[in-house]
């Protein structure tokens, strides 16, 4: 029993340790530039992606396949059948949701009205990524995951306009360190499963997989003629993803690799984005890993006195403690 | 200290789902792709996949309330499904032809447009999974909406021919050697429209 006590004592020692807020102002703006690229990387297609009737699939599928699993799933069919409510036709809706999501995206950036437009993304997020699930992706999920955290996360933080200029306070200061815990969790999580899932594929050891991932549209940026000429080094770089995703939620708490390792997991996000054009996949991984890292290893943070007005000198704790 | 256990409750809770969520999807792609261990795992892994299902309470069995409170809150929290991107193997990419047919015999072919890159993506994703086993029942459905969204853009079409199938990449020895990427045929669907101010669309 005492051994179970004491276990419990380093968990919640590690779960609820003093945390400044830098990684929550990472956060808050990384995602609310995800949120405002999203929009406009799929502007020109919102209505068309997203309409019940007319457009490239109909909405009403997604949503009626969501509402067999659960009838509580936010979608946009609830906000368009709402502004049918006051004459609203589904173009309309659909473009109001377009701009709300933008403006709140903006507002997150700016830090104004922190929790409130966390709400709002959030929401608004999920309904259009819920209602086009046979067009969503990976990253959908991942800024669903960091915004769900934002909005439950102690906002808003130091950096914001509401600190600054509203002179809004937290809450729930203490609670700083355990939602950074949790996203730092995740993220290990996220590699560990993803490295682990390919390391079991044959294709991932002799380089086939990679060469597939580079040469397969619409992920074709480099030519495969430029492709072959590197082929020798193919199943070293398939190896190298996988043990670098596999070694990611041990090597991250590591005093001396943790800093090299994450700079080669950013790297890595780069270069998935460069070479196969998978932008926004690699910027909301290189906004979680930041957020959840990248302050105490890429750049030492001062904890702020509680008040937040003067920092004290003492360095925060790493993420190791 | 009770604060600090609703915290932890909240955290084990959460992570359990993260972690049997992966676990499924590891489980689900397991005896579907090559890997590395022997096919006679295959079983192993179903079983598994099915542990997994009847722990988020996804087997048809368990109670309705119960279930749909895990599936709405796996939604919200955005961990519905694991994190296998690209893997275990990379699957080869769909694509899907128009053939459109007009009533002065003349052909043409069209693919399903969009116009942004990113927008792109996404209509590779559909079309990727739609050509997996789970989406057999809503394939056809899919396609005649990706066939009405086409024949609006060209409604003096009357018939439009579906043609579905699979790129197949080369290795990068095939490629050295010459071998390009070939079409392999999956499925083929006619929808038949009538031309505008005679009657409604009827794809």
């Amino acid at each position: 029993l005492r051994r179970i006590e004491l276990w419990k004592q380093r968990l919640v020692g590690f779960l609820f340790s003093p945390e400044s807020d830098n990684w929550l102002a990472l956060l808050r703006f990384g995602l609310g530039l995800q949120v405002v690229l999203y929009c406009l990387s799929i502007r020109t297609d919102w209505t068309y992606l997203l309409a019940g009737n007319g457009g490239l699939i109909s909405r009403n599928l997604s949503e009626t396949i969501l509402a067999l699993q659960s009838p509580l799933i936010p979608r946009l069919g609830w906000i368009v059948a709402l502004g049918g409510h006051f004459g609203l036709g589904e173009e309309s809706v659909l473009s109001i949701v377009w701009y709300c999501l933008v403006a709140a995206g903006c507002f997150l950036l700016l830090g104004l009205f922190s929790r409130s437009a966390a709400i709002a993304t959030w929401l608004l997020h999920l309904a259009a990524l819920k209602s086009a699930d046979l067009l969503s992706y990976g990253m959908d999920n991942l800024t669903t995951i960091g915004l769900f955290y934002l909005m439950l996360s102690p906002l808003p933080d130091r950096l914001s306009l509401d600190w600054q200029w509203r002179k809004s306070r937290p809450k729930h200061r203490d609670l700083l360190g355990f939602w950074r815990r949790v996203l730092q969790t995740h993220v290990c999580l996220i590699y560990f499963f993803s490295g682990i899932a390919k390391c079991f594929g044959l294709g991932w050891w002799n380089g086939t997989n990679l060469w597939r991932a580079l040469s397969r549209p619409p992920f074709d940026l480099i030519s495969a003629e430029t492709l072959v000429r590197f082929k020798h080094f193919l199943p070293i770089t398939g190896i190298a993803v996988w043990v670098l995703e596999i070694g990611y939620p041990f090597f991250i708490w590591h005093r001396t690799l943790r800093r090299p390792w994450l700079i080669a997991i950013l790297l890595m996000h780069v270069g998935v984005g460069v070479t196969m054009g998978m932008y926004l996949f690699a910027s909301i991984m290189i906004v979680l890993n930041l957020a959840a890292f990248g302050p105490g290893i890429l750049w030492h943070q001062r904890q702020p006195a509680d008040d937040g007005s003067a920092p004290a000198e003492s360095l925060a704790p790493s993420p190791n403690n | 200290l009770r604060h600090k256990s609703f915290y932890l409750a909240f955290f084990a809770a959460h992570f359990f789902f993260v972690g049997v969520v992966s676990c499924r999807e590891l489980f689900w792609f397991l005896p579907k792709s090559r890997t590395i261990f022997p096919q006679r795992f295959n079983s192993y892994w179903e079983e598994a996949e099915d542990l997994s299902s009847s722990v988020l309470l996804q087997n048809p069995g368990a109670p309705a309330t119960l279930r749909e409170s895990v599936t709405t809150y796996v939604h919200l929290a955005g961990i519905e499904s694991g994190y296998g991107f690209f893997a275990p193997n990379v699957p080869g990419t769909c694509k899907l032809v128009f053939e459109l047919h007009y009533p002065d015999g003349r052909t043409e072919s069209r693919v399903p447009a969009v116009s942004s890159h990113a927008s792109g993506l996404r209509v590779a994703t559909l079309l990727d999974k739609i050509g997996r086993p789970q989406y057999d029942s809503l394939r056809e459905v899919i396609i005649k909406m990706l066939a009405s969204a086409v024949w609006r853009e060209h409604s003096d079409a009357t018939m439009i021919r579906a043609v579905f199938g699979v790129v197949m990449l080369p290795t990068a020895e095939e490629f050295e050697h010459g071998v390009r990427e070939s079409n392999q045929f999956l499925y083929s669907y006619d929808f038949a429209f009538q031309p505008p101010g005679s009657k409604q669309p009827n794809p």
